[in-house]
Formats: C-alpha cells, sequence, structure tokens
C-alpha cells in the first residue's frame, strides 16, 4: 500500500529516537533552563501572582509558555537538517527513491517530534508544577488541545519544508533555520502571547501562520472554548493547505532543475 | 611554548579562515547578515517587552542593549576565534585528538582554535553596532578588558565541558547544552535571578560574568566587581587547564578514520 510505506518509516524513526533517548532528554533539558528563566522573569513581573495582565495570571503565562515551547522546539534543527541534506547533495539520493521526499521526511521526523513534544512538555510541566503550581483545565478539553497542537506542528513542518527549498539558491542552512526560528519564536508568540504586543504587530501576528503554531494552541490550552477550538482549528488546516502547495510548487520547480547521474 | 608564538599562531589560523570564508563571499554575507537578522528579533522581543512593562527589576531597554553589547561581541570573537569550542567533545570521542598531540603545539588551545564559527561574525558586527551607538570613546580600554574576560570564560567553559568527554560517553549534547545556556542566561539581567539560581549564574554556569556584571561595570564602574570578573576569568581559565590535562591522561585514540580538510 503507498500509504503504509509512511507508517513504517515513522516507526523506524521512533525505534532509532529510542536508541538515542539521551540526546532527546538533553534537548528537553535545555527547554527546561529556558522555561526556569522565564518563570524568574514573569514572578518579577507579576508582584502579585494572583492579579491577570492581559487576562493572563502567572500560572497560565507559565503554562502557556510550556506548550508553545515544547511544539516550537519539538522538531529540532530541522530546517538545518534538510538543509544539508540540499548542500551536500543527499538529497539525490532520496529523490531517485520510490517515495515522495515531503512525505518522506513527515514520516521520519514526526515520530521524532512527538517524543520530543511529549518529553519537552513533562520536564516543563514538572517545573511548573513545582515553581508556580497546577493549570485549572477541563478534562474534556483535553482531546481538543491535542488536535490542535497536532495541527499546529504539521503547520510548523510544512513551514520548515518550504523554508529549506531556500537553500537551493542561498547554500546556507544554519543561518536560515535560525532566521526561521526566531520569527516563530518571536511574530509566532512562544515567548508571550499576542495580548502583549502593541495592537498592531498583535494584529499582524494573528493574520500569519506562525502564530497558529504558538500562540493560538497555548491560548486554547490555558483558556479553552469550543467555539475558538474550531476557529483555530479550521484556520490551522487553511494553512497547512496553502503551505501543502507551496511546497508542491516550489519542490516541482526545484526537481525540474536537479540532475541525478547515476554509477 | 611562548604566550608570543601561541597568539601568533591564533592569528594565522584566524588569517586562513578568514580566507577560506572569504573564497565563498556570498556564504559568508549570508551567514553573518542572518546572524544580525536574528539578533535584532531578539531586540524586537526586548522592545516588545519593555514597550508593556517599561522595566525589569531596573533593567530597562538600554540597560538591555548594554548587557547584548558585551555579550554578543564576546560571543562573537570566541565563535570567530575559538570556532571548535562547541566540539571538543566530539573531537575527543572521535579520536581527532590525535592530530593535535602529534604536533608540537598546545593541545589544548590548538584544538580550540582549528576553526572559526562565521555566524559569529554577525553576533561580533551587532554587538559592536550597538556599543559604537551606546558607548563613549573613553568607555573603550574598559569595554575591551571587559569583552577579552567573556572571551576567556566562554572559551574555559567550553573546554570544561568538552571535557567531559574524558569521562563520560556521548557528552556532546550535554556539552553543547551547557556552552549554549552561558549564551541563554547571558540574555537576561542577573537581577531577575535570585537565590541559588543567582550562585549559579556566577558559578558553575558563570554567564553573569560575560554579560550583566560586564553591563553593570559599563554604567557604573566598582572595584570589587571588576575584580570578582578579572578572578573569576583567572579561575575557569585555571580549572579548564586542569580539567583538560587530567582528562587527557585518560585519552584513548581510535580506530576511525578521519580527514582533515
Amino acid at each position: 500500500m503507498t500509504i503504509t510505506k509512511y507508517f513504517h518509516i515513522a516507526k523506524i524513526s521512533m525505534r532509532n529516537v529510542f536508541a538515542y533517548k539521551a540526546d532527546v532528554f538533553a534537548h528537553s533539558l535545555f527547554i527546561g533552563l529556558i522555561i526556569f528563566i522565564f518563570i524568574n522573569l514573569w514572578q518579577v513581573i507579576f508582584i502579585d501572582p494572583n492579579n491577570a495582565i492581559e487576562g493572563f495570571t502567572l500560572t497560565m503565562m507559565i503554562w502557556y509558555l510550556v506548550l508553545t515551547e515544547s511544539i516550537v522546539t519539538s522538531f529540532g534543527r530541522l530546517v538545518e537538517d534538510m538543509g544539508n541534506e540540499i548542500q551536500s547533495g543527499e538529497i539525490a539520493t532520496k529523490l531517485t527513491k520510490p517515495y515522495n521526499y515531503l512525505l518522506f521526511q513527515y514520516s521520519q521526523n514526526i515520530s521524532k517530534s512527538l517524543f520530543r513534544f511529549t518529553t519537552t512538555f513533562i520536564v516543563g510541566a514538572l517545573l511548573t508544577l513545582y515553581f508556580v503550581g497546577p493549570l485549572n483545565f477541563s478534562l474534556t478539553s483535553i482531546p481538543f488541545i491535542i488536535i490542535s497542537v497536532l495541527a499546529a506542528i504539521t503547520l510548523h513542518f510544512c513551514l520548515m519544508a518550504l523554508i529549506s527549498t531556500s537553500i537551493f539558491w542561498l547554500e546556507e542552512a544554519k543561518a536560515i533555520d535560525f532566521l526561521y526560528s526566531k520569527i516563530v519564536f518571536i511574530i509566532g508568540g512562544m515567548f508571550f502571547p499576542l495580548e502583549i504586543f502593541p495592537d498592531w504587530l498583535a494584529s499582524i501576528s494573528a493574520k500569519l501562520p506562525f502564530s497558529y503554531i504558538a500562540y493560538f494552541p497555548a491560548k486554547l490550552f490555558v483558556s479553552f472554548s469550543l467555539n475558538d477550538f474550531f476557529k483555530v482549528f479550521l484556520t490551522q488546516l487553511f494553512w497547512i493547505a496553502v503551505i501543502i502547495t507551496l511546497n508542491y510548487v516550489m519542490y516541482k520547480f526545484i526537481i525540474s532543475k536537479v540532475q541525478i547521474h547515476g554509477g | 611554548m611562548s604566550i608570543k608564538t601561541e597568539l601568533l599562531l591564533i592569528l594565522q589560523y584566524f588569517k586562513i579562515n578568514l580566507k577560506t570564508a572569504i573564497e565563498y563571499r556570498a556564504n559568508f554575507i549570508i551567514q553573518a547578515g542572518a546572524m544580525v537578522l536574528n539578533n535584532c528579533m531578539w531586540i524586537v522581543f526586548w522592545w516588545i517587552f519593555m514597550n508593556k512593562f517599561e522595566s525589569l527589576n531596573g533593567w530597562d531597554l538600554n540597560g538591555i542593549f548594554q548587557l547584548y553589547a558585551v555579550l554578543m561581541v564576546s560571543w562573537g570573537l570566541a565563535s570567530m576565534f575559538f570556532g571548535k569550542k562547541g566540539y571538543i567533545a566530539q573531537s575527543i570521542a572521535e579520536g581527532k585528538l590525535d592530530f593535535h598531540l602529534s604536533l608540537p603545539k598546545n593541545v589544548m588551545l590548538h584544538l580550540l582554535h582549528g576553526k572559526a564559527s562565521w555566524l559569529g561574525a554577525g553576533d561580533f558586527f551587532f554587538g559592536l553596532m550597538i556599543a559604537i551607538l551606546i558607548y563613549p570613546f573613553s568607555a573603550v580600554p574598559l569595554y575591551s578588558v571587559l569583552v577579552l574576560c567573556g572571551v576567556v570564560i566562554f572559551a574555559s567553559i567550553a573546554i570544561i565541558a568538552g571535557s567531559l568527554a574524558f569521562f563520560f560517553k556521548n557528552a556532546h549534547e550535554t556539552s553543547r547544552t551547557m556552552l549554549h545556556s552561558m549564551v541563554i542566561f547571558g540574555f537576561y539581567p542577573l537581577d531577575i535571578f535570585h537565590g541559588a539560581s543567582k550562585i549559579i549564574l556566577l558559578t558553575l554556569l558563570p554567564a553573569g560574568f560575560v554579560a550583566s556584571v560586564p553591563a553593570m561595570l559599563l554604567q557604573e564602574f566598582n572595584w570589587p566587581w571588576f575584580l570578582a570578573l578579572i578572578g573569576a576569568t583567572f579561575t575557569f581559565a585555571a580549572i579548564a587547564t586542569i580539567v583538560f590535562y587530567i582528562g587527557l591522561k585518560r585519552y584513548e585514540s581510535g580506530n576511525m578514520m578521519n580527514v582533515r580538510v
């Protein structure tokens, strides 16, 4: 079956993750450090932890950050990895295989991403529980939040795949990866919610796909409503469709320029 | 091995690495330019934050600029001159020390400066731009000393972290995490931390000494903190040397074939 092979790719990738667990845990501990810094930062701002700033209490702000960090950092340095394949020419060996390159990358990386997301969320949650306390949320919202997080991770992958096409021309993977990640961190609302932004910037950010990776799923997590879920999820699907289309067009154009010689 | 010959070697390596980088001019410009843009995003972050909250325990946006002016230049110089600082553990694990052991040069320093990271050039130029905008010319001598201390501390922590590979398997990610944590913590004023975490940031992971303390000294000089910084610089350099050479006694070459390009 055509789709089954991608499932097997994902399964093999998950086995690889368990073989190199230390790397993933080191990454999650690093994100834990970031969360610790922000706990300190927000504790300075929230002089009274029970007061809300733009509708966010201290507890909500930190749990917001835990989810955004877990989503955004789940793919690691995927742009750099895909870029290095392009720069080194290793992509040529993959283009000759009987699978779609982007679907292969997605299958290979989604299992790693979900594992990383889980470990990072657990580390962040433990830290937050210790320093700040639990979040009040309804258990019935969990399935909806999971769906939105999965859509956010998929959108994140699609954008990373699109960004990595620029490496065919720029030939510099690491720097492009850094730049993309900062755009998601800041404009996507990873560090703080759009309510903290000036109105004009919040309005621009809300219209861009980056905020549907970080801000909107995390906002659902700390302040859930079914109405908001449907709006967010449908917009995520819209952006996924748009970016997939752009990816299809870009890769079709690029592949037409690539020549692969056997031997 | 005299200090002068060692410094000349560092300079020679830098020249060769720079010539190599300039051979691929577009790549060099893209790397440096992207890092400048990357750092500008951090300024956007702080602008959004300070626009909302005005100050953070006495630190305003100008204070944050001062932090970046020191941190980015120190980190940028450390990356350009000691580009292998993030790969020491990997080099040890893969048996790449053999090359350095066979040469009549200081192994520890030779390991550090065999490569340049030109992403650091973007950090350096960005930090330097900020420094030129905010500091008067009279601050140059003190600024230079503080930046040099930052470079030495970064290199020392890189050596200590990388030397974990002499004692533990798979220390590469852990050592890179330690090093990057220094930079990440350096981005934030020391005054937001309290208690044990503040002590850790001035001892085990001296991020305070590469950013907040120098920025504080440039705002208002005081001898106790200046001497503490100088003392910390020498202490970390000494610890790095001791840890590296104790670890080196445990080093065993592997069978892996390595190509030096």
